[in-house]
Parts: structure tokens; C-alpha cells; sequence
């Protein structure tokens, strides 16, 4: 790793003031995405500022309508807890399908958000509950969040504090996890909100997490389930755009049969 | 910065990059615990900190500043550890290599499901990498340290 | 609890984190040592400027070709050259330590930078002047042969090294002429990557007193590393001390000495400082030799009742871009050796063209092109089976050679000693309920899934070693401990358990009293490094020729003791027994007597054991039943049966871990494990997150049972079993798969078979 200076500060006042002393200061979390990227000189960051012990980032609590799960809540965590399970049961099913046991003790929701890496598991489950983004700044909607490859609508130095999920009636996730890496060759959450009303968010297929609409315009009407146009799809050494998208209906026809309808 | 390592407080000079891995291997020589990947794959760096198993590989050594950490030279004050017996005796190591994170990974897992179901051990041991058993011998040995755990 | 009771002596040290790898050794006043490597896959050098790097903080130096040539190092050894019967020899090109004016792989090794901290060394290197000007890059059999292609070596036009020719033509041309059935195959079998878990790496101490450099390096026999390094640096091996504890794991890859190795020698004799480098994953990814990569085109000629006239092959094999140990060979010799498998076939013939990509060097990995052509025969097998509505049982048993016909010697002058081919095959078709097979086809179609179920009976030729003898020193100590050395290094096989388990056998000695240690030089003992699955037959029968001469050398005391004539005694079960007068002594009680005597000298107690044992045939019946999912081309393993001859046993358990390891290899090869370069020649599966390896449950299912068929060839009747997992497991796997997509209309299909593969195989329009 090239050299940086690493920062802990005790409160979230403390973390804003201290990722403002360089343009190249970051925030982590985990690190089970910028460690790794580090570690091959991909990043460069000048300042660490180290966000994952502050009491304030870990939460998960009922608020209303919403599930609200703390930024620097950790994967193992959101996999565990019986109010996940028992309000949005798909945040479960995906927490535990991230990595792998080591790698759940440390990543954080927040940090896979930052992130937003197109083979990403979260990036789904908030786009498909309508997610809200709290930052230190502001509140963002899930559809206006994700911006493409890697690339977040946020701010430099902006952190996010917390997400709130809106419960809905049901929802579950399924996974193709490429052999190697273990993340999403396709991913897809659902989530839904009424009798005819499905919220369907894909990953893994192409250039970031998408709402698949044309899926839940067929489920609102009792129409079969589409196929994703392949062309448009990521097409690399572990598989096909069109494998890709047979797969993602697929995975979607698992999903509705995990529901109970 | 202050680390306890297998119940010992040790106050050690690090670098802001310095990981915990390199702490351990470098500057304590318990190499026990093994650098076998560059991207978080093998978890032959698998380590316990404050009663979780991580891969010591990605985290920073002041990442790391106050906690309980346990490696495989510290997992049984005096003899062997069930699981570190099992895993003789039931012939899952060959070469070795993998075989503290394997360790350090099986004694999470028993202790988060003492009986567990073939899903529930592949699940946990899906951060750790052998080239040698075929992990055969591995499923073998995490089912008889389970029975071991129990007192059968 | 006690250590008694661990299955292994390696054990105790591995499973508390106190075993020693080369990374694990550390000196005061160490140096740090970084390669820097071409980020190129074919390319001229103009100037190579690193005068930025030798001035950034913490460099001590920087080697490059300048200092390799001043030190007089040559190139890698090439292995074996091959040779036609037209006197047509091999072109050969050595990788050099340090590249010069080209390079010729993404990774191959240009300069070692030397600082006080590898960090230190990472940002210097960074500061590299290296003129590279790219030129264009083979990386495949079509591209790299074509007229007007970028040529790698001078030497060799259109990049071929050889096109090497053996057995019969004409007589296999006349078969086909005759045959009543033909069946073609094409089958590859996909470069890999060994990936042991342990990276490679070396520390290097000189000691200017004493002009030895002392080495910690993963090997699988000092000697044979020795051997190399002498090659390369021109120094004896008197000159470098080589200290190995543990490795982890090799699979073949170990054997040869890296270029780093010879680097880490040079720069500690320059700078008189311990010199440590330690590879990163992606680093030896990157340039760990490579493994198979062959192309085989199988034929076979049967007459009208199913017997098997003639096999013919025309193979390509990949040597990646220099000529580097055991390439050649198996691109040759090892693809040809046991061209016939199991089955009597009067008349063969083969062909490999040897060719040089923009690509890692290609050597041994865990069975060296004879899981290859395993696989291939195997398949050609099954396919004419397919074809012509041929039984797969019945055919082979067919053509198997029958127990009364052993020895026997194939078309190309193989001798295969023995073997029991009907009765390990019935036993495999028992345990894997073969017969009731369609009920299950059935059930899973039921279910929209496509079962199937594949057969493999493969024969290996175990390595013939190539030192004069395997021999091992057996000496007591005063305290009642034998100490055992050899030259053979274990990466996992269990050498201090199996060793010192038959000394324990042979002597009637406690084995808690017994170690092994390998790699002592001031043991002076020769033998065959590990590798070829030749060591526990080849290094144990020495072991037991040193209990032997024990034996031998202690019975005139042991008459005296009982008051007999010395030939009156015989030796078994721990004691000599006199037939004459119903008394026996143990050697326990001996050997004590003898150490009892204050007069004794360490010397007397000392004997040097030895043995030469050619090859053996290890051979097995492995069965698979796969159930593909055509609706996400998911594959499940549903039962995996694997029946082998490994002849007498030792170590049971340690048997069995070898076949389940090398059956997942071939899970590995199988199932997940692709290299892939795009057309520049980058390495696009460059690390752990492309290159897929498999993990625990890639199988559950898994039955072994052996036959044992002992061999006369060596003292202890075994046979090797180190690489027939992967023998075994590519052909039964292989098959399995067609017969379950068979259906569908597929009649072959390549590794790896990936859902992404298979569906689309299922769906190609």
C-alpha cells in the first residue's frame, strides 16, 4: 500500500472534520473493498479516516413505516437480527450471501453503498424498497443514488449515516454467485408492496444495479416475466450476456416462489 | 498502539498501512498465521478479534487498536483444542498451509452452530481455501470436533 | 491430550501454527527484494534505466541482466530434449534469469530491486525507466503456428520446438484401413494454474566465512534443487546449504528452481545480507509454471466383435514461451508412455507439436500430461461406445489385458508389471450401484433434470526416477532414538508418518522413537526428489532396505544373546526366531544392549539403505454421477466412487487423502479452473477473484476402495498414488457429463464446465 495517514475519530462531527484536511481523504468502514483495491496500489487515498467504531453508524430500528439499519452496520449483523428477519426477511437473505463469514464480521451496509460496485448485493435490496439514504448532508432517494460503475451521487467527503428501508409485505433475494469471487454474477431482490405491486432490483448483469420494470409491469398484470435484452448485458470470462439474462428470469421466477403469495 | 494478543497486552510501533497480519507474522513471529492471497480469497490469515473470526490479511493493524485477538498459537492454553484434534485424527490437513485459518474458521462455526448440517459447514468454511484434501477430510474432521464439543 | 493420538508426526507442529515455511524465516539486518516484471506480453527492451530506482529511499541495489551476466548465471534448465527416430531434435530456449533485450510473457522477471523494507522496494520499482517496444502476441496453437507470425525465439520458426513422433504409422494406418468402427475425439485439456496454498518464496543468508549461502525455499528434494541451482549459478552443491521445513503444498510446480531463487543467491553474495522475497498470489498466478495446456486428437480403430486394433493421437502442446523443466517431457514421453491405458492394442502411434506462445512457461503439474491422455483414451472410449452402440462395460473388459498376461508390454515398449483390471472394475461398478443406474436417470427427469453417469479406468506410469538410487541413512542415537534421512521433501504427503511407519514395521521399533528429517547434506545420502508418485515406494523401499541391513548387521548378536548359530536365526514381527530351539529376542531388547555398551561409536550406529525402483502402474476405476440442471446449467456431483490398485498399503488414511485430493484437482479442472488471456497476452484470470478454485462441498458424495495388486518392482509392493485423483476424476467426470446432455445431442464438450458453458452449450443456435 502506498502510505497515508489513519484517523479515528470519536464522533461523527469529528469524522466530517477530519475527511475535509484533503480532497484524497476517504472514509472506512470494513475495508473489505478499499483494503484489497490498496493493497494493488488501485487506490490512493491520503487520509483513512476509520468511521467503523462509531456507536452512532450501528443501528437497527422500526421507525414507522421503515426499518432503519445504521451505515457501519455490519453484514453479520443485518444476517442476525431478529427484527431484519421478521420485518424485511430478503435484507437477511442477502446479508448472508455476501463473501463469506470473515468478510460478514467486518463489511458494513454503508460501505457497500459507497462502493457501489455493479456485482454488489446491497445496491439491490435498496433500490427495490425505495430506499432512503441518510447522509451527514442530506437525504437521497435509492432511484437517484446510483450513478453507474462504481460512481455514487455523493458528495466528496459526504457520509452516510443511515438507510431506511420501507417494509413491505414481503421480500427475498437470490443469488448466482460466480465461483471465484463469490460475488453476483446476477442478483435479484424483491420486494413487494401490494397484491399486484413487486418491486424487482437486478445486479450483476451489466453496469450497476437496475429496476427491472418491465418484470414487475408483467407481474402487476399476470404476464409472463421477460428476458432482459442480452445485448446490453456484461459479457466477460465467467459468462455470457445471454446466460446472464436467462439467468436473471430465472432467478426472479425463484424469488416469486420463495414469497409466499 | 495496544493489541492483546492470545491474552497478552502488547504495545507495538506500527505504520498508519502497517495490517494486522503484518504485525503478527513480522513483528510478534507468531507465524502461524498464514499470508496465502492478495484479495481476500484464502482465509489461511483467519484470526479471532473480539469473538468474531476476520482475515487479518484486510484490516489494519490500528484498525485493530484495543481488541482481543486470538491466533492459532493461542487457541488451547494447554493441549489441543477439540478441533485441533479432530483435524489430525481425521486426516484434514496435508500440507498445513491452510490449516490455522481452517482451524480458527471451524471453532467459529461450531461455536455459532454446535451441531451443524453439511450447509451450514460449507457456509462456514466458504472463506477458506485447501488445495491439498479436497476438504473431504475437513467436513470429517469439523463433524467429529462438533461430536468432541459436545462430550460424546 | 497426548500426541499419540494425532494421526500424523507433522501434525503437532502444523495444527498449533508452528510449522515453517520459507516465508517464515527471519534474519537480523534482512534485506527486502521486489521483482520487477514485464506488464507486457511480447516486447523488445531498448534501454532499461534504474538509476531513479537505485536512488529512492531504503534501495540498496538493483539487479538486472547485467549483473546475471557478470555472475556468469545461465538460463533455467529445459528439462528433456526430445528426439525422432529421423534424428530430428528439439530447438530449446532457455528463459533467462533476468530478461535482456525482450521479453516474451506478461510477468517474466526483468530486475530484482534490494531495500531495507518491501515497501521501500514497491515505490522504487515504481520509478523504473524500462523502453519497451510492444509487439504483437501469440497465445494460441492457431496464432502462434500461422505463416507470418510474431516469432518468440529465432531458433524456432513459426514457434515450433518439435514435432515429436512416436510408435507405429504405418502399422496403425493398415488397423484403420481394416477396422470395422472409427471413432475421432478431440479433447483439451485447459491450461491451470496449481495455486498450492502456500506462495512461493525464498530467503537467501551468505556467510562469507564459510562461503555457503544457506536457502529457504519450498522444494520437493533438495538434490533435485540442488541440481538446478548448480546448473544456473556454477556453484557445487557444497556451496548452498538448502534448509526446508514445511511447503505448502507443490503438485509439481516445486521441483524446479525459480528464478527468483537463483536472484535471492546472487544478491546475498553481493551484499552480504539475508535476502527475503515473498510472492504474492497474484504475483505466482502470474508466474508459477503453468500446467497442461495440451490439445489431444485421439482416434481408435475396432474390429467387428469390439476389439481394439489400434489407437492413434495427434496432439498440440502449449510450452508457453521458454522451454522450462518438465515441459517437453510431458509433451512428449509422459502423453505417450501409457497411450495404450488398460487395454491391448497391437498397434499405436502419436504425434505432438510442441509450440511456444506469449504465454507462462508450461511444466508439471500433479500427473504431467498423464491425467491428460487418461482422459483422453477414455473419452475416445466412451465416444466410440457412443458411436457404435458398443456396452462401455463390456468393451473395455474386452480389451482389458488380463491378469495372466502381465507383464505386458505395449506398442511403444512400456512394461506394465501388473494389475487387476476386472476385479477393481466390478468393485467400482458395486459401489457406485452402476446396474441401477436408468431408475435414477428416470427419477431426475422426472424433475426436468439430465442425470448421468460416466466411467473411467485409468492406468498411470509412476515416474522411473532419475538419480542412480533412492537411498536413506538410519542412525541410532545412545539414547534409543532412530533418526532417519533422506533427500525426498514432503509440500503434505506425510513422509515423517509413512517413513517412520515402516521403519516401525520392518524393525518391531516403537515409531514415537522414529523421526524423519529431509535435506540434511551432512548426511550424504542421494535419491529422487518427490514428484511422479514414486515417492513412498521409492524413498520407503530404501527405508526398508536400511531396516534390513539393521537387521542383518545386529543378528550375530542376536545369536550370541541366544546361544545359537547366527544362520539359525530368521527375523520376523519384530524378532529373530531360532528355528532350531523355539527362542526368540526382540530387537527392542538388541538394539538396547547395544546401546548399553559405553564403548559404542555413533558411527557403528549409522547404515545407509538403499533401493532403485523403476516405475509402477498405478491404475483405478473411478465412477461419477452428475445431474445437470438444463435450466441454469448447474451441475451437481450426486456421487463420486473411486476404486484404485495402488498395490501393498502403508498408510491407509494417507492413501485415501491423496486420491480425494487429486480427484478435486480434476473437480478443479473439471468444473471451475480456466486461464484466460486475451489476444494482447494479458493474464485476464489474474487472481484468486477470476481464477475460481473449488471450495468445501463442491463434492459430498465420495466412496473409496482399494484393491490391492502388489507390485514386484520395488521392496514394498506399493504402488504411488499421488496423482491418479486427477486420472481418475477428468474422464469419469467427463463422460458423466456427455451421457447426461447425450439427450440433448451433445456428443462432447470441454472443461470447464461452468453453468455459463453448459447452458450455453444447451442453448447454441
Amino acid at each position: 500500500m502506498y502510505p497515508f495517514h489513519y484517523l479515528r475519530p470519536t464522533s461523527i462531527l469529528e469524522a466530517k472534520q477530519q475527511i475535509l484536511l484533503d480532497s484524497e481523504a476517504k472514509f472506512i468502514a470494513g475495508g473489505m473493498t478499499l483494503l484489497p483495491a490498496m493493497k494493488h496500489r488501485l487506490a490512493n487515498p491520503s487520509h483513512l479516516i476509520d468511521i467503523g467504531h462509531l456507536p452512532e453508524l450501528g443501528c437497527v430500528e422500526k421507525r414507522e413505516a421503515y426499518l432503519v439499519i445504521g451505515a457501519g452496520t455490519k453484514h453479520m449483523t443485518v444476517a442476525r437480527d431478529t427484527l431484519v428477519k421478521s420485518s424485511i426477511a430478503g435484507l437477511a437473505e442477502l446479508a448472508i450471501l455476501i463473501g463469506d463469514p470473515q468478510v460478514r464480521a467486518r463489511g458494513t451496509l454503508g460501505g457497500s453503498l459507497a462502493n457501489n460496485d455493479p456485482s454488489a448485493d446491497y445496491p439491490a435490496a435498496v433500490l427495490a424498497l425505495n430506499a432512503n439514504i441518510v447522509t451527514d448532508q442530506r437525504t437521497i432517494a435509492a432511484k437517484d443514488f446510483f450513478q453507474g460503475l462504481y460512481t455514487t451521487c455523493l458528495n466528496d467527503g459526504e457520509l452516510i449515516q443511515e438507510v431506511q428501508f420501507k417494509i413491505p409485505l414481503q421480500s427475498t433475494y437470490v443469488k448466482l454467485k460466480q465461483a471465484a469471487s463469490g460475488y453476483a454474477l446476477a442478483g435479484v431482490f424483491v420486494a413487494q408492496y401490494g397484491p399486484n405491486e413487486f418491486n424487482v432490483a437486478v445486479t450483476g448483469v451489466g453496469n450497476g444495479v437496475f429496476r427491472w420494470t418491465d418484470a414487475e409491469n408483467a407481474l402487476s398484470k399476470n404476464k409472463a416475466i421477460p428476458v432482459l435484452n442480452h445485448d446490453q448485458l456484461m459479457e466477460d470470462i465467467h459468462a455470457s450476456g445471454k446466460y446472464r439474462a436467462h439467468m436473471t428470469k430465472v432467478l426472479l421466477e425463484k424469488a416469486l416462489t420463495q414469497l409466499t403469495r | 498502539m495496544k493489541i492483546t494478543i492470545n491474552g497478552t497486552v502488547q504495545d507495538i510501533a506500527v505504520n498508519d498501512n502497517t495490517l494486522l497480519v503484518d504485525v503478527l507474522r513480522d513483528q510478534l513471529h507468531l507465524t502461524g498465521t498464514h499470508v496465502g492471497c492478495d484479495t481476500s480469497q484464502c482465509g489461511c490469515c483467519t484470526v479471532q478479534m473480539n469473538g468474531s473470526t476476520i482475515k487479518s490479511c484486510t484490516i489494519l493493524a490500528l484498525q485493530a487498536q484495543d481488541a482481543q485477538i486470538t491466533t492459532i498459537e493461542g487457541l488451547a492454553n494447554q493441549g489441543l483444542h477439540p478441533v485441533q484434534e479432530a483435524f489430525s485424527q481425521e486426516h484434514g490437513l496435508q500440507c498445513g498451509f491452510c490449516t490455522p485459518g481452517m482451524i480458527m474458521s471451524t471453532v467459529q462455526l461450531l461455536k455459532d452452530f454446535p451441531n451443524p448440517t453439511d450447509d451450514q459447514i460449507m457456509a462456514g468454511l466458504a472463506g477458506n481455501l485447501c488445495r491439498c484434501t479436497g476438504y473431504v477430510n475437513i467436513i470429517a474432521a469439523v463433524k467429529s470436533a462438533a461430536k468432541k464439543m459436545q462430550g460424546q | 491430550m497426548s500426541i499419540d493420538h494425532l494421526l500424523r508426526k507433522e501434525d503437532e507442529r502444523l495444527i498449533t501454527g508452528h510449522g515453517k515455511y520459507s516465508a517464515d524465516w527471519y534474519y537480523d539486518g534482512m534485506l527486502y527484494a521486489f521483482i520487477i516484471r514485464s506488464p507486457y506480453a511480447h516486447a523488445s527492451i531498448g534501454e532499461m534505466d534504474f538509476s531513479a530506482v537505485e536512488s529512492a529511499p531504503g534501495v540498496i541495489k538493483v539487479l538486472s541482466h547485467h549483473d546475471v551476466d557478470e555472475a556468469k548465471f545461465k538460463g533455467l534448465p529445459t528439462g528433456t530434449t526430445a528426439q525422432n527416430p529421423d534424428g530430428q531434435t528439439q530447438k530449446i530456449a532457455p528463459m533467462p534469469i533476468l530478461a535482456k533485450d525482450k521479453v516474451l510473457f506478461v510477468g517474466q522477471p526483468v530486475a530484482m530491486v534490494l531495500a531495507d523494507t518491501l515497501e521501500n522496494a514497491i515505490n522504487a520499482a515504481e520509478l523504473a525507466m524500462i523502453d519497451y517496444d510492444v509487439l504483437d502476441a501469440v497465445t494460441d496453437y492457431a496464432s502462434a503456428t500461422l505463416d507470418g507470425a510474431p516469432e518468440l525465439h529465432a531458433i524456432a520458426p513459426h514457434n515450433r520446438s518439435i514435432t515429436y513422433i512416436n510408435g507405429d504409422q504405418a502399422k496403425v494406418e493398415e488397423a484403420f484401413r481394416k477396422a470395422a468402427y472409427v471413432s475421432h475425439v478431440t479433447v483439451h485439456s485447459q491450461r491451470l494454474i496449481a495455486n498450492p496454498m502456500e506462495p512461493r518464496a525464498v530467503v537467501a543468508n551468505y556467510d562469507a566465512r564459510s562461503d555457503i549461502v544457506k536457502l529457504h525455499v519450498p522444494t520437493q528434494g533438495v538434490m533435485g534443487m540442488h541440481g538446478f541451482l548448480s546448473h544456473i549459478t556454477g556453484l557445487g552443491a557444497d556451496k548452498i546449504e538448502i534448509e526446508t521445513h514445511d511447503v505448502g503444498g507443490s503438485f509439481g510446480i516445486r521441483s524446479g528452481a525459480y528464478n527468483e531463487y537463483a536472484l535471492a543467491i546472487l544478491a546475498s553474495k553481493l551484499l552480504q545480507r539475508p535476502i527475503k522475497w515473498v510472492g504474492t498470489r497474484s504475483e505466482v498466478i502470474l508466474s508459477d509454471w503453468h500446467g497442461r495446456a495440451l490439445e489431444l486428437n485421439g482416434s481408435i480403430a475396432i474390429d467387428e466383435s469390439g476389439k481394439f486394433l489400434a489407437i492413434k493421437f495427434a496432439d498440440k502442446v502449449d510450452l508457453g514461451a521458454f522451454n522450462c523443466y518438465f515441459g517437453s517431457f510431458i509433451g512428449t514421453r509422459n502423453i505417450s508412455i501409457t497411450m495404450s491405458g488398460v487395454y491391448q492394442i497391437p498397434a499405436l502411434a502419436m504425434s505432438s507439436e510442441l509450440y511456444y506462445t506469449n504465454t507462462v512457461p508450461v511444466s508439471a503439474y500433479r500427473g504431467a500430461g498423464r491425467p491428460d491422455i487418461a482422459y483422453a483414451i477414455e473419452r475416445l472410449v466412451d465416444h466410440a461406445a457412443n458411436e457404435h452402440g458398443f456396452d462401455k462395460v463390456a468393451l473395455r473388459k474386452k480389451n482389458f489385458i488380463p491378469v495372466q498376461d502381465f507383464p505386458y508390454t505395449n506398442a511403444v515398449g512400456t512394461t506394465i508389471d501388473s494389475g487387476d483390471f476386472i476385479q477393481v472394475m466390478d468393485r467400482a461398478l458395486e459401489l457406485s450401484q452402476y446396474t441401477s443406474f436408468e431408475q435414477r436417470r428416470q427419477d431426475s427427469a422426472k424433475h426436468g433434470k439430465l442425470r448421468g453417469i460416466g466411467l473411467a479406468y485409468f492406468i498411470e506410469s509412476s515416474a522411473a526416477g532419475n538419480v542412480a538410487k533412492d537411498q536413506i541413512r538410519g542412525s541410532f542415537t545412545k539414547d534409543g532414538e532412530l533418526h532417519i534421512f533422506g533427500v525426498t521433501g514432503a509440500s503434505g504427503q506425510g513422509h515423517e508418518t509413512s517413513f517412520t511407519q515402516i521403519a516401525a514395521d520392518t524393525l518391531g521399533y516403537p515409531v514415537e522413537k522414529i523421526q524423519y528429517t529431509a535435506g540434511q547434506a551432512d548426511q550424504k545420502v542421494i535419491g529422487n526428489s518427490t514428484g511422479g508418485s514414486r515417492t513412498l515406494y521409492g524413498a520407503g523401499s530404501a527405508v526398508k532396505n536400511m531396516c534390513q541391513q539393521v537387521i542383518e548387521k545386529y543378528q550375530a548378536t542376536a545369536a550370541d544373546h541366544l546361544g545359537v548359530s547366527p544362520d539359525s536365526l530368521s527375523f520376523e514381527d519384530g524378532k529373530w526366531v531360532s528355528s532350531a530351539k523355539n527362542l526368540s529376542v526382540t530387537f527392542v531388547e538388541i538394539i538396547q544392549s547395544v546401546l548399553r555398551n559405553p564403548d559404542v561409536q555413533l558411527d557403528d550406529l549409522s547404515v545407509v539403505g538403499e533401493a532403485q525402483s523403476g516405475s509402477t502402474y498405478p491404475n483405478g476405476c473411478h465412477v461419477a454421477e452428475v445431474e445437470v440442471d438444463p435450466n441454469t446449467g448447474i451441475t451437481e456431483i450426486c456421487s463420486y466412487t473411486a476404486v484404485d490398485d495402488t498395490g501393498v498399503i502403508i498408510s491407509p488414511k494417507l492413501v485415501e487423502g491423496q486420491i480425494h485430493g487429486g480427484v478435486v484437482q480434476g473437480i478443479g479442472q473439471a468444473f471451475y479452473e480456466r486461464t484466460v488471456y486475451d489476444e494482447s497476452g494479458q493474464l485476464l484470470t489474474g487472481s484468486l477473484m477470476d481464477y475460481a478454485l473449488p471450495k468445501a462441498g463442491c463434492i459430498t458424495k465420495f466412496t473409496c476402495d482399494h484393491i490391492e495388486v502388489a507390485t514386484k518392482s520395488n521392496l514394498l509392493g506399493a504402488k504411488g498414488v499421488g496423482e491418479s485423483g486427477c486420472s481418475g476424476s477428468l474422464p469419469s467426470l467427463s463422460n458423466a457429463m456427455v451421457d447426461a446432455l447425450k439427450i440433448r445431442g451433445i456428443t462432447n464438450l470441454d472443461m470447464p464446465f461452468t453453468p455459463s458453458r453448459v447452458w450455453g452449450l444447451l442453448n447454441a443456435q
